[in-house]
């Protein structure tokens, strides 16, 4: 595992860098800030930590010119502002990394991180220039990646870097980055953390913002938890060991285990066999197994291969060999519509690539699988099906402003329930979730759970690909952990945690 | 139907098909003001009559559209349709089978898009760009470069009409409105091909068989594209290779005014008709007005691009 350095950061005699005092933002008589009051000292690294919806964003648009505050001001380097336009706060040195990507997928690193900041010279650019700025910088800061390479041929954890160096590039003293690890595995995830560091020790603070609060305890100098538009708390973590409970507390409201507690079904007969997959004439052969009632984890480092063996399984992906059982008896899946018939599920990982489609409205979306099982030759109402998709959106706990909007108006927790929901209406058997929870709040993941366990319950079987580990240990009766495409080794029972997955998935005991 | 709508949908000026109405309405009114003979039935039914082949191909282009495809050999399909309807009646064949041939033809030009775009997976723009080549070769080739004459073997359908007073054309147009808006709101394939235009990924991973959609909707585009160059060689009694050609693009205005986008997954046929009749009446109220003929073009376009970005007005405020 990485090991950050730190040292203790020291608050003695020193004055923030920026101060929020008293922030109050209203949208339309809603209020979405009420009273915060936010500082930041040089070469700080402070981490902010909320449910979606607490108000995390709003106050760094604040921060950022996006918004004008309702109330409050904002102070930096000794000089007050009622509000900040986008141009000022950048003069000022504050930057943001945002979590989407808002890099040129089609040009390289250098050419991304000098877009609108071109060095040039006669309006022609100096690239040779450019490339040697972002080797100082790349030295400067330890980060390894390749200048030339174009964004779309590069690892998402890379473009991130690529993002992290363009903010460096125009010498800020305050960096927001927004989620900015929610899509590294946990390898990368550390050399984000080792970047963090350095940029500190060049006396830039940091303002970040983590679902992930086991980074978030390995950074941060100090933590602040906001909930409902307020401050709940704001802790030092000088030694890095605060206690996830009192931050979990805080961002609830109540006590909530980061370890969701699965009641544990009785486990069936083999429901679900996967036998000789290979993806390619030579990758590794892939078997395994699922019964009755059982969870079964893939974990694995991002790009591992969990995602394409589970599309390969159920046909939206070709595969080189490989076939599927299915209460013993052999299907022909070549297809999402045929490993739907044979009853599969495919929780996809991309919602919105693949999940959903965002311009319709929640009904067709949820309608959309079942509409197969809908015995309608030709005439075919979609409203007829509100009273059978209703329990559902119950069950699941879908918050709407009513069941014809279009998903694209939904929170990234209920636009997941959404895809849920759809296959959980086309009363399938065998549930493949990838990545079911990334990016969702704490209550979504709850309710996630729940209904898995439901599923589960109800005799059908599960496999879950899932990076974040609290959940693979919590939910999983058996855990595969794949490395390299192939399935290095099984884990259950008390095997089942995370310093074991991490060993496996990394593969360190080998070397 | 309940009329409530979605969270964006509350203002329902920001419906295309609202202002459409307004537009249309208000252009009538003004127009009728200058010249009453505007709005006298044997006007509105001329008008009607003149966008018949025009909307029955727009429900084509809609429909295509709406599931993430577009069609630019519609306007040349359809010109060899009708040359393959003329030249089996000089032939000498029954009108009932040369109808069917004529049918079949444009059926079987909608199958080769259709199979080469969802089989290839290229852009269905550049693609029917060519294949609209292929077909206006094909009907240079058979008439060897000239007109057909019908000789009057299509004038009944000029003659038939409802009441002595709508023609069998605007029938047929009106026709292909209701089964287009029956099959993409109230069928299953409908509700399909429109979440296969909203997203394409989600449709596949849904079960959803998108090549065989895709194939099956340009077919249904080679039929209603047949119908309209019926419609067509019965309006003008003749045929020329290069008719069509233009056709395919007045559709896609009128679909687009009609608030379908090229994304896909959106927009109504209603809409899309309501586009056609616009452009309809622009032309008719100038030809009243007295407009000049080549000023009349020019204006024509003026109020298309007009149209276009008062359809687009709820975009124009993203700054990206």
């Amino acid at each position: 595992m990485v090991k950050v350095d730190f040292m203790a950061f020291d608050y003695t005699n020193k004055e923030p860098v920026i101060k929020m005092d008293g922030i109050i933002k209203e949208f339309s008589g809603v209020r979405a800030l009420n009273g915060i009051t936010f500082d930041v000292y040089k070469g700080e690294t402070h981490c902010l930590v909320g449910e979606n919806g607490a108000g995390k964003s709003t106050l760094m648009k604040i921060l950022s010119g996006a918004y004008v505050p309702t109330e409050g001001t904002i102070t930096i380097d000794g000089k007050t502002y009622t509000s900040l336009t986008p141009r000022l706060s950048k003069e000022l040195g504050v930057d943001i990394v945002y979590q989407e990507n808002d890099l040129v997928p089609t040009m390289n690193a250098v050419e991304n991180i000098f877009v609108g900041n071109e060095i040039s010279r006669g309006g022609l650019i100096r690239f040779d220039e450019q490339l040697k700025k972002v080797r100082e910088l790349m030295g400067r800061y330890h980060v390894e990646i390749d200048p030339m390479q174009t964004i779309e041929h590069m690892s998402v954890s890379d473009q991130q870097f690529v993002k992290i160096l363009k903010s460096l590039s125009g010498k800020p003293k305050i960096i927001i980055m927004d989620e900015p690890t929610s899509m590294f595995n946990v390898e990368d995830a550390g050399k984000v953390l080792d970047l963090v560091r350095n940029i500190n020790q060049d006396g830039i603070s940091i303002i970040y913002i983590s679902h992930f609060l086991e980074e978030v305890r390995k950074i941060a100098d100090r933590i602040t938890v906001i909930r409902d538009g307020m401050v709940i708390n704001t802790y030092f973590n000088a030694e890095r060991n605060i206690p996830f409970d009192t931050i979990t507390r805080d961002m609830v409201g109540r006590p909530v285990d980061i370890f969701y507690t699965k009641e544990h079904n009785p486990i069936g007969d083999v429901m679900f066999e996967v036998k000789n997959l290979r993806l390619t004439h030579d990758s590794p052969e892939i078997n395994f197994s699922v019964r009755q009632g059982e969870i079964l984890g893939l974990s694995g480092m991002v790009g591992s291969g969990r995602t394409e063996i589970v599309r390969a399984v159920t046909g939206a992906d070709p595969r080189f060999s490989g076939d599927i059982y299915i209460n013993g008896k052999k299907k022909k899946i070549n297809s999402p519509s045929d490993s739907i018939e044979a009853g599969m599920a495919h929780i996809t990982e991309d919602r919105q690539l693949q999940g959903l489609t965002l311009n319709a409205s929640v009904l067709e979306n949820m309608l959309l699988v079942g509409l197969r099982n809908i015995k309608a030759p030709f005439h075919y109402n979609c409203k007829k099906f509100t009273p059978k998709i209703s329990p559902i959106i119950d069950e699941l706990r879908i918050k709407m402003p009513g069941i014809d909007s279009e998903v694209m108006y939904l929170s990234g927790g209920n636009q997941q329930k959404v895809v849920l929901g759809k296959w959980l209406f086309a009363k399938e058997n065998i549930y493949i979730f990838d990545e079911p929870t990334r990016g969702i709040d704490v209550n979504s993941k709850a309710d996630f759970y729940k209904a898995m366990t439901n599923l589960a319950k109800a005799g059908n079987c599960i496999v879950m690909v899932s990076s974040d580990l609290p959940e693979l240990i919590s939910m999983s009766d058996r855990v595969l952990v794949i490395r390299d495409g192939a399935v290095k080794s099984e884990l259950s029972g008390a095997d089942i945690n995370e310093h074991k997955i991490i060993k496996e998935a990394l593969g360190v005991e080998k070397k | 139907m309940s009329n409530k709508k979605t969270a964006k949908g509350a203002s329902m000026f920001r419906d295309a098909r609202v202002l459409l109405m307004i537009v249309i309405v208000l252009m009538v009114i003004v127009v009728s003001c200058i010249n009453p003979k505007f709005i006298r039935l044997t006007n509105i039914v001329t008008i009607l009559q003149q966008i018949s082949v025009l909307g029955i191909l727009t429900m084509a282009m809609s429909m295509l559209m709406i599931s993430g495809g577009i069609d630019l050999s519609i306007g040349n399909m359809m010109a060899l349709s009708a040359v393959v309807l003329a030249t089996a009646l000089k032939g000498g064949m029954g009108l009932g089978l040369a109808v069917l041939l004529a049918i079949l033809t444009a059926m079987l030009c909608g199958l080769l898009n259709g199979f080469i775009i969802a089989k290839s997976k290229c852009v269905p723009l550049i693609i029917t760009l060519g294949t609209s080549q292929i077909f206006y070769g094909a009907a240079l080739l058979i008439t060897g470069g000239s007109f057909m004459s019908f000789g009057g073997k299509l004038d009944f359908m000029r003659k038939i009409s409802l009441f002595n007073t709508i023609p069998l054309m605007v029938l047929l147009m009106v026709a292909a409105v209701l089964v287009m808006s029956y099959l993409i709101n109230r069928t299953k394939f409908g509700r399909r091909i429109v979440a296969m235009g909203g997203n394409e990924k989600n449709a596949y991973l849904s079960g959803i068989k998108v090549v065989r959609y895709k194939i099956i909707t340009y077919v249904i585009s080679g039929f209603l594209v047949a119908v309209a160059g019926i419609v067509f060689a019965a309006r003008m009694n003749s045929i020329a290779p290069a008719a069509g050609s233009g056709y395919e693009l007045n559709a896609l205005v009128a679909a687009v005014i009609g608030g379908i986008t090229f994304e896909g997954g959106r927009g109504t046929v209603s809409g899309a008709i309501l586009g056609c009749l616009l452009t309809g009446v622009i032309s008719s109220a100038l030809d009243i007005l007295g407009v000049d003929a080549y000023l009349k073009i020019a204006i024509t376009g003026i109020i298309i691009v007009l149209a276009v970005v008062l359809s687009n007005i709820d975009n124009i405020r993203k700054k990206v």
